[in-house]
């Protein structure tokens, strides 16, 4: 018997709200460097979560036994603990809106080949990657090859009608390497991530002619200079949009955050951003192909949808889970993912990016007199007031229309809805490239961001005299 | 005894025999050397968002993960539950690794008398916190939230409250056993303030503690500094632009500057030739007025631990004494690469202490007429090359000594290789950071300050 037939069985059982989540998933990790490998990890985890609501309130158990006496024990656990938060004084009076839930039945792309393929010939490849980076050049102090592969099952099963499974792959690689010259070291690194297979990974535009591009970009910040602080004409590279939308926007339209008074709270309707610019949320893009958030249906049973946030410069919607889209008066839309089993669906992005626009890069350059093209996109976080913080391992310095000089080491600052105003040019060039790595808000989560190249005004941290 | 304390011994012997049988079956599947880390836990949790209660939460879990050794190449699996076929099913796949990993002839693992059993930390465990039920959670939880929202400007998040009961268990093919068992009663809040359309910077705290004892005076307190500190933060001004000294508080000391001094310390980074200290044991490589040792027995800190990953007894440990370092963090692995011996702090450090200094607070918020106050930092450090860069957060300008309120959009920059010989004074007092830690605060000097 399937699982979700399991779950659909007890679900039909149990007299109020009832959500069952069956969740397997399979990783293997394997972290090469100095020629060893540190990391060869295969693991298991399965489990099943339950989420009942009683009087409005919710309560929620696990477990790992997946047996269905144990699964029986968790349900009456769960509507315990649902029926003693509806006895508490100051507990929020649960409404659900129902969206269009799924019966899908999900096959991945890629989720066959990742499954049928063997051991020897990932962790092959990821030895392969590092020494082949670490023999580059003289220069490479360390590299270091990364991989980490989830292949996630699932079956959801509510009692007022998702009955839906899904099996998807979620690769991801990522490499790095420290220079030295003369004492100094520079360090440099690439990744990308899919919703696919070995070979969709092996596809992506990021992870092209990557071992010589990682080793010249790093030796070549050895000799580079810093970025002169100030606000500046800036050419932001699909990373770095990915970032901006994911840290910066992305975060204050999820709809606990905005009823906790995010700086989008109650700006519906109102001008955010140039109308240049149209941004979004998605679980199925079809812009490039393999964007790592992509997913049929979220943790509640909701089917996903490509959920436009800005319209043409105008604020269009946060992201919802069925007891948001209720409050607000909206459809979910899709955004409720759990990490594990055991954890509660939370509102989370899956694929945030910018639409691509009409112009092209080279002309944007072009049409700069004093500026820079921001690349390399590291690691970056976001306030609720939109205020941001980037930072770049590397920037290009744009003068007179012409790239010149790679630069080292820029922070970018700003709030959020106050740069995108500023977006003069936006390229029909497009790229997912935050697919490595997780999201963290509480728990983690598996997200894509990117969009084409843009082009606004921005302050860049840099050194006073 | 309590429902959870039976619970949490019947899946530990549970466990503890799982364990041994696993190991038993590695060897016969022709591992050299095999070692298991098993767990499991209770916890008990309820949350809160924008001030109602909207989940209670209870979740029992297991995890059992095993290394494998053979022909000095490893492999590792790990399975959420102790059945007896998933775990040979485990250490079948983590011996299926091994055979395509690469040979290491420092692998190791310690033996029975390299590492003795470890004395138990009595203050980890106590007995009220299993009894705590979820109805005791709500009332702890009810009296937090009401301190945390008497200012009606402060927006709450969100705001966990959770007890916890785990097991844990350490064993290699070697006989190397050790096992310890906790208590704990955490919680955690984020949030803002929101005054008409003015919405200040987001915040957090947290905090864990072993024991029901005092609790919820130290949660309480918790609360009334945070209201008080983001509602500080609303309609912050403009933020200064300098070359020099700014005054990191506790926080940002760790933010900013120790996650540097422990990568030049760590014997992984030593050993991979990473570490600008990897020679320099004996000599001094900060400022005369660090001192950081590191203190896993102390009952303040949630990282207390009587043995490491490895399963070698922890012991107190000085790491840096009026600048000089004493001693590099290894683990078996990296003292075996080194030629060294391992100081038991595989997983760790796990209580960082950093002393407090002799310069009174007041005092050094008077360094310069403008001095930027960092209480949080928010952006890149690169531990290999010292350069770090971001926003000062929730950070405030003092002049000539009086706080001149919150600035916005602040960044800081320098090079922590310089920040870190450049320590002008640190403070009387000294802070915990979250229970994990306990800082002071350091004017450093150097810094490139940029406004908005």
């Amino acid at each position: 018997m399937a699982f979700k037939d399991i779950l659909q069985h007890l679900v039909q059982r149990n007299s109020g709200y009832l959500e069952l989540r069956w969740h397997k998933r399979i990783s293997n990790s394997f972290l090469a460097t100095k020629g060893r490998v540190d990391i060869a990890n295969h693991s298991v985890t399965e489990g099943v979560g339950v989420r009942a609501l009683i009087d409005g309130a919710w309560g929620f158990a696990a477990t790992s036994d997946v047996s269905e006496a144990a699964i029986k024990r968790a349900i009456e656990q769960a509507n315990a603990n649902a029926s003693l938060l509806a006895k508490a004084r100051g507990f929020r009076h649960v409404e659900l809106r129902k969206g269009k839930l799924s019966t899908q039945d999900f096959i991945g792309e890629g989720f066959a080949e990742l499954q049928g393929m063997s051991i020897a010939d990932k962790l092959g490849k990821v030895i392969e990657l590092e020494r082949n980076l670490a023999t580059s050049s003289p220069r490479i102090h360390t590299a270091r090859a990364r991989y980490t592969e989830y292949l996630e099952e699932k079956a959801i099963v509510t009692s007022d009608g998702a009955r839906c499974s899904m099996k998807i792959a979620q690769p991801e690689v990522s490499l790095s390497a420290i220079a030295e010259k003369d004492g100094q070291r520079a360090t440099g690194g690439r990744g990308a991530g899919v919703s696919g297979g070995w070979s969709c990974l092996f596809r992506h535009p990021t992870l092209g002619n990557v071992i010589d591009d990682i080793a010249k970009t790093t030796i070549d910040l050895l000799d580079a200079k810093y970025p002169e602080g100030g606000r500046k004409k800036c050419i932001l590279a699909p990373a770095v949009v990915g970032l901006l939308c994911h840290e910066a926007i992305g975060h204050t339209v999820e709809a606990d955050f905005v009823k906790a008074g995010s700086i989008a709270a109650g700006k519906i309707g109102e001008d955010v951003a140039s109308p240049l610019v149209t941004m979004a949320d998605t679980g199925n893009e079809s812009i490039a192909g393999y964007a790592v958030g992509n997913l049929p249906f979220d943790d509640e049973g909701v089917e996903t949808e490509n959920t436009i946030i800005i319209k043409d410069g105008k604020l269009a919607s946060y992201l919802h889970n069925r007891e948001s889209a209720a409050e607000f008066g909206v459809n979910p839309t899709g955004n409720a993912r759990a990490w594990l089993f055991s954890d509660e669906p939370l509102i989370r992005m899956r694929n945030t990016y910018i639409v691509p626009g009409k112009s092209k890069l080279v002309d944007m350059i072009s049409e700069i007199d004093d500026g820079y093209l921001i690349e390399g996109a590291g690691s970056g976080q976001a306030d609720s007031n939109g205020e941001f913080m980037f930072g770049c391992s590397h920037v290009w310095e744009i003068k007179k229309g012409k790239k010149v000089n790679m630069l080292r080491e820029a922070t970018l600052s700003g709030i959020a809805f106050d740069v995108l105003k500023t977006v003069d040019a936006v390229s029909s060039e497009f790229q997912w490239d935050l697919g490595t790595g997780h999201c963290g808000k509480g728990q983690p989560a598996k997200v894509d961001a990117g969009g084409p190249y843009i082009r606004c005004e921005i302050n860049i941290g840099g050194r006073q005299s | 005894m309590s429902q959870t304390r039976d619970t949490i011994t019947l899946l530990s012997q549970k466990l503890d025999a799982a364990a041994r049988s696993t190991l038993a079956y590695a060897k016969k599947q022709g591992a050299d050397r095999a070692k298991v880390s098993a767990s499991c836990s209770i916890e008990k949790r309820l949350v809160v968002e924008n001030k109602e209660f909207t989940l209670a939460n209870t979740l029992e879990s297991q995890k059992v993960g095993l290394g494998v050794h053979k022909d000095q190449k490893k492999g590792s699996a790990s399975i959420n539950n102790a059945d007896e076929r998933g775990l040979q099913q485990s250490v079948d796949d983590a011996l299926a690794l091994a055979k395509f990993s690469v040979a290491d002839e420092f692998l190791v693992m310690p033996n029975a008398s390299e590492a003795p059993k470890a004395k138990i930390l009595p203050f980890m465990w106590t007995d009220r916190v299993t009894e705590i039920s979820l109805g005791e959670i709500q009332e702890f939880t009810q009296a937090m939230l009401g301190r945390l929202t008497k200012d009606k400007r402060v927006a709450i998040d969100r705001l966990e409250v959770s007890t916890s009961c785990m097991w844990h268990g350490l064993y290699n093919s070697l006989g190397m056993h050790q096992t310890e068992s906790q208590t704990s009663l955490s919680w955690s809040f984020m949030g803002m303030a929101v005054d008409g359309k003015e919405v200040s910077g987001f915040d957090y705290e947290g905090r864990s503690v072993y024991s029901w004892d005092l609790a919820l005076d130290i949660a309480v307190k918790q609360c009334d500094e945070f209201s008080e500190k983001i509602v500080k933060n609303l309609r912050p001004g403009k933020g200064p632009s300098y070359k020099g000294p700014v005054l990191l508080s506790p926080r940002a000391v760790e933010e900013i500057l120790l996650g540097t001094i422990l990568y030049h310390a760590s014997g992984g980074s030593v050993m991979d030739g990473k570490s600008q200290w990897g020679d320099k044991v004996g000599e001094q490589v900060v400022s005369k007025l660090i001192h950081i040792s590191d203190d896993p027995h102390n009952s303040r800190f949630s990282g207390a631990t009587s043995f490491d990953g490895d399963g070698l007894p922890t012991a107190p440990r000085i790491l840096v004494k009026n600048g000089v370092l004493i001693s590099h963090l290894h683990d078996c692995y990296t003292a075996k690469h080194c030629k060294t011996t391992s100081t038991a702090t595989s997983g760790g450090p796990f209580s960082l202490v950093c002393a407090p200094g002799t310069t009174d607070l007041l005092k050094m918020m008077n360094a310069r007429n403008e001095l930027l106050v960092v209480d949080r930092f928010s952006g890149n450090i690169d531990p290999i090359k010292g350069d770090f860069s971001g926003v000062a957060k929730s950070s405030r300008l003092y002049k000539n000594g009086l706080d001149h309120g919150g600035v916005a959009e602040t960044m800081i920059a320098g090079n922590l290789f310089d920040t870190l010989k450049n320590i002008l004074s640190v403070s009387t007092v000294s802070e915990d950071i979250s229970g994990a830690m306990q800082m002071p605060w350091m004017l450093v000097d150097g810094v490139s300050v940029s406004g908005s």
